[in-house]
């Protein structure tokens, strides 16, 4: 690595460690100077490739700066500035590390050229976070961060196979667009595991089964980096993948379905992570100049408005110890700050105007529309409905105003509200100034979000969704239930594999194959070995032993001979040159 | 916040809320027929966006299919005990 590039994530990674052996303000300081060392870092990289090594025979490229990873990069290493902002009062080093790792990781990934090193700064983000969930050191946390783990390990190895046969289908390392080998095997591979990390369905149910269990600021970690970095990886290497367009939309309602049912507050807003995400890989997959612009704005505004959501929740989380929405209620009367700051998440992830989601989402959804993809429009719009009925409206009404739960919960620490705070002022001037966020998107911005027909449009979709919901509110009330979701197979199917193995297929190897066994190989082979034995000592031993006697009664004869004196051996060594002689003398 | 709190909880003035709420719509709605054709113009990608009031019709109706269908979805085959898993 040149000296002149320093790289962000491994300063996040390195740095992390200083933390355990600092106390105090001198501590906090540091959790604060490293991630803003790291955004002033991106800040100042100038376009071009640094950090080559080389490692058998190839190529590692570590610092692979260009317009798209940059954007991705301030969005990084901000969300991690703002992360340890609001986990500033927790006395827990283990988290800072792991949350900065995490953190580190997804710039790693980011600004990896090659398919090796960013399968490292993967796996490494796969194991922080798991680090995060297990953290919170509660059974079912412990539990669902294994779960989690074993999920991404699973994507892990997907994707270290696919890099394999890539790398000797082509002999290449490079990372780039891979749709020269669309549809081969390695190109499903990198990208089932590339689908995988963005919650895609089916292979998506780790992330609303592990972020509602996480730690409340290591959750605030996790909706940032693993699916928005899992995005960076498909603009790169899958643009205008077809599967993408249909793939997107699908998931962008799937999250809006599962909101519904939903009664975990954290879980609900996770459901919407998946429906968020649906709209940028929607973009990638329509893969023109606009989407993809859309797909990159939408990621970044959606890291911020996303992490404030949870960071709102997180705090009535950790100051009523509550996570079900059927047991909130009321709490605006002492907590309207969180309220406010919440609300502002939730403008932002609704597309209202002046907020962020507005000029971001609506640019995937123009997409769509200038591709003349009639369905995949309504899909996505249908799907912008939903979010703000949840997000906007369902969850801040159980949690915040309903039914009063006799809940005085106070607000937060300052820093936890300073931190919301920012997120908060990020939504609204990227709403306000889209400008701002658009000059450092991946291609020339030619998109104007503010028109007419689009404002009041959405506004009335805004508010006539409000009606809908106030009009069935009462079919609404969240019920202490949970949803069956694609999880079910290894939570529920493993179970039901270990008890078939243990009963049917037990029984079954015991009273039948082995009995089989026994009739077909055992028995013969005995049956066999009993032949040989008997073959053995009947012909072979008795022959040996022949040969032994003969030997004997042979050695008895000559034994004779051998009598020790030497006027013998001169007789028959006299006789024996006679004969020799008369031998010659007949033949010639 | 005893201003929002007197807001909601008194009766007549969460009733003046929900007036002002109704207005409210009937504005937007309004806007959104009047407003794009008199500033503008319309730049629409779908014959169907040009339908009067096309956002507000289609937010209420998205929001009513989404709640149902839901509900239907998780009541006939999704939903289970909270402790399923446990179990």
């Amino acid at each position: 690595m040149t000296l002149e590039w320093v790289h962000p994530g491994i300063l996040l990674i390195l740095g992390a460690w200083l933390l355990p052996f600092l106390k105090g303000r001198l501590k906090r300081t540091a959790m604060l100077v490293l991630p803003a060392a790291a955004l002033v870092d991106c800040l100042l990289m100038m376009p071009g490739t640094y950090g080559v090594a080389s490692f058998l025979g190839q190529e590692l490229v570590f610092g692979r700066v260009d317009s798209l990873s940059l954007v991705f990069s301030y969005v990084f290493s901000l969300m991690a500035l703002l992360g340890m902002v609001y986990s500033l009062h927790v006395e827990d080093d283990c988290q800072h590390v792991t949350a900065l790792t995490y953190a580190g990781g997804a710039l790693g990934v980011t600004f990896a050229g090659d398919l090796l090193s960013l399968y490292v700064f993967w796996e490494l983000m796969a194991i922080s976070s798991s680090l995060l969930v297990l953290l919170r050191r509660e059974p079912s946390a412990v539990a669902a961060g294994f779960r989690y783990l074993l999920v991404h390990v699973f994507g892990g190895l997907i994707l270290l196979a696919g890099i394999v046969l890539y790398w000797s289908e082509t002999g290449s390392l490079a990372f780039g667009d891979m749709g020269a080998s669309s549809g081969g095997l390695a190109w499903a591979m990198i990208l089932a595991a590339f689908l995988l990390n963005a919650a895609v369905p089916p292979l998506g149910a780790w992330l609303p089964d592990a972020y509602p269990e996480a730690t409340v600021t290591g959750a605030v970690f996790m909706t940032a980096f693993t699916t928005k970095s899992a995005v960076y990886a498909l603009i790169r290497g899958y643009p205008g993948a077809e599967i993408l367009v249909w793939v997107g939309a699908l998931m962008a309602v799937y999250g809006v379905v599962y909101a519904v049912l939903e009664n975990d507050a954290r879980r609900l807003l996770a459901y919407h992570i998946i429906s968020q995400v649906g709209y940028m890989v929607c973009g990638v997959g329509i893969g023109t100049a606009l989407a993809t612009n859309g797909a990159t704005a939408h990621a970044f505004a959606h890291i911020l408005y996303k992490a404030l959501l949870f960071m709102g929740a997180g705090a009535v989380l950790q100051m009523t110890g509550v996570r079900k929405l059927s047991e909130m209620g009321g709490l605006y009367k002492t907590m309207p700050v969180t309220l406010g700051l919440y609300m502002i998440g939730a403008f932002a992830i609704s597309a209202v105007p002046l907020f962020s989601g507005f000029v971001s989402k609506s640019m995937v959804i123009s997409a769509a529309g200038e591709a003349h993809q009639g369905l995949i429009f309504l899909m996505l719009t249908l799907a912008s409905a939903g979010t703000f009925l949840h997000t906007g409206l369902k969850l801040p009404y159980f949690m915040f105003f309903g039914v009063d739960s006799g809940r005085r919960a106070q607000e937060p620490p300052t820093n936890m509200l300073v931190a919301m705070g920012l997120a908060a002022a990020a939504c609204v001037l990227i709403g306000v100034f889209p400008g701002l966020l658009y000059a450092y998107l991946p291609f020339p911005v030619d998109y104007v979000p503010y028109t007419m027909q689009h404002v009041t449009s959405t506004l009335g979709m805004l508010g006539f969704t409000a009606l809908g919901f106030f009009l069935l509110l009462k079919h609404l009330d969240p019920e202490p239930a949970m949803s069956l979701d694609t999880d079910w197979f290894y939570r529920r199917g493993s179970v039901g594999f270990v008890r078939l193995v243990q009963k049917p297929l037990a029984r079954l190897e015991y009273d039948f194959v082995s009995e089989i066994y026994e009739f077909v190989i055992q028995r013969p082979v005995l049956a066999v070995a009993n032949l040989l034995r008997k073959f053995d000592s009947t012909v072979i031993d008795t022959g040996i032993m022949g040969v032994g006697h003969s030997a004997q009664s042979l050695g008895q004869v000559l034994k004779t001979v051998a009598s020790g004196h030497t006027q013998h051996y001169g007789l028959i060594m006299a006789v024996g040159i006679l004969a020799l002689v008369a031998l010659i003398s007949l033949v010639s | 916040m005893n201003f929002l709190e007197s807001q909601l909880e008194d009766p007549v003035r969460f009733t003046r809320i929900k007036r002002w709420f109704y207005v409210g719509l009937a504005v937007v709605a309004l806007a959104e027929i009047v407003l794009p054709r008199v500033f503008g113009g319309l730049h629409s990608h779908f014959s169907f966006e040009s339908f009067p009031a096309w956002g507000s019709l289609y937010g209420l109706a998205s929001c009513v299919a989404i709640i149902v269908v839901s509900k239907a979805l998780g009541k006939l085959w999704l939903m289970r005990r909270e402790d399923y898993y446990d179990s």
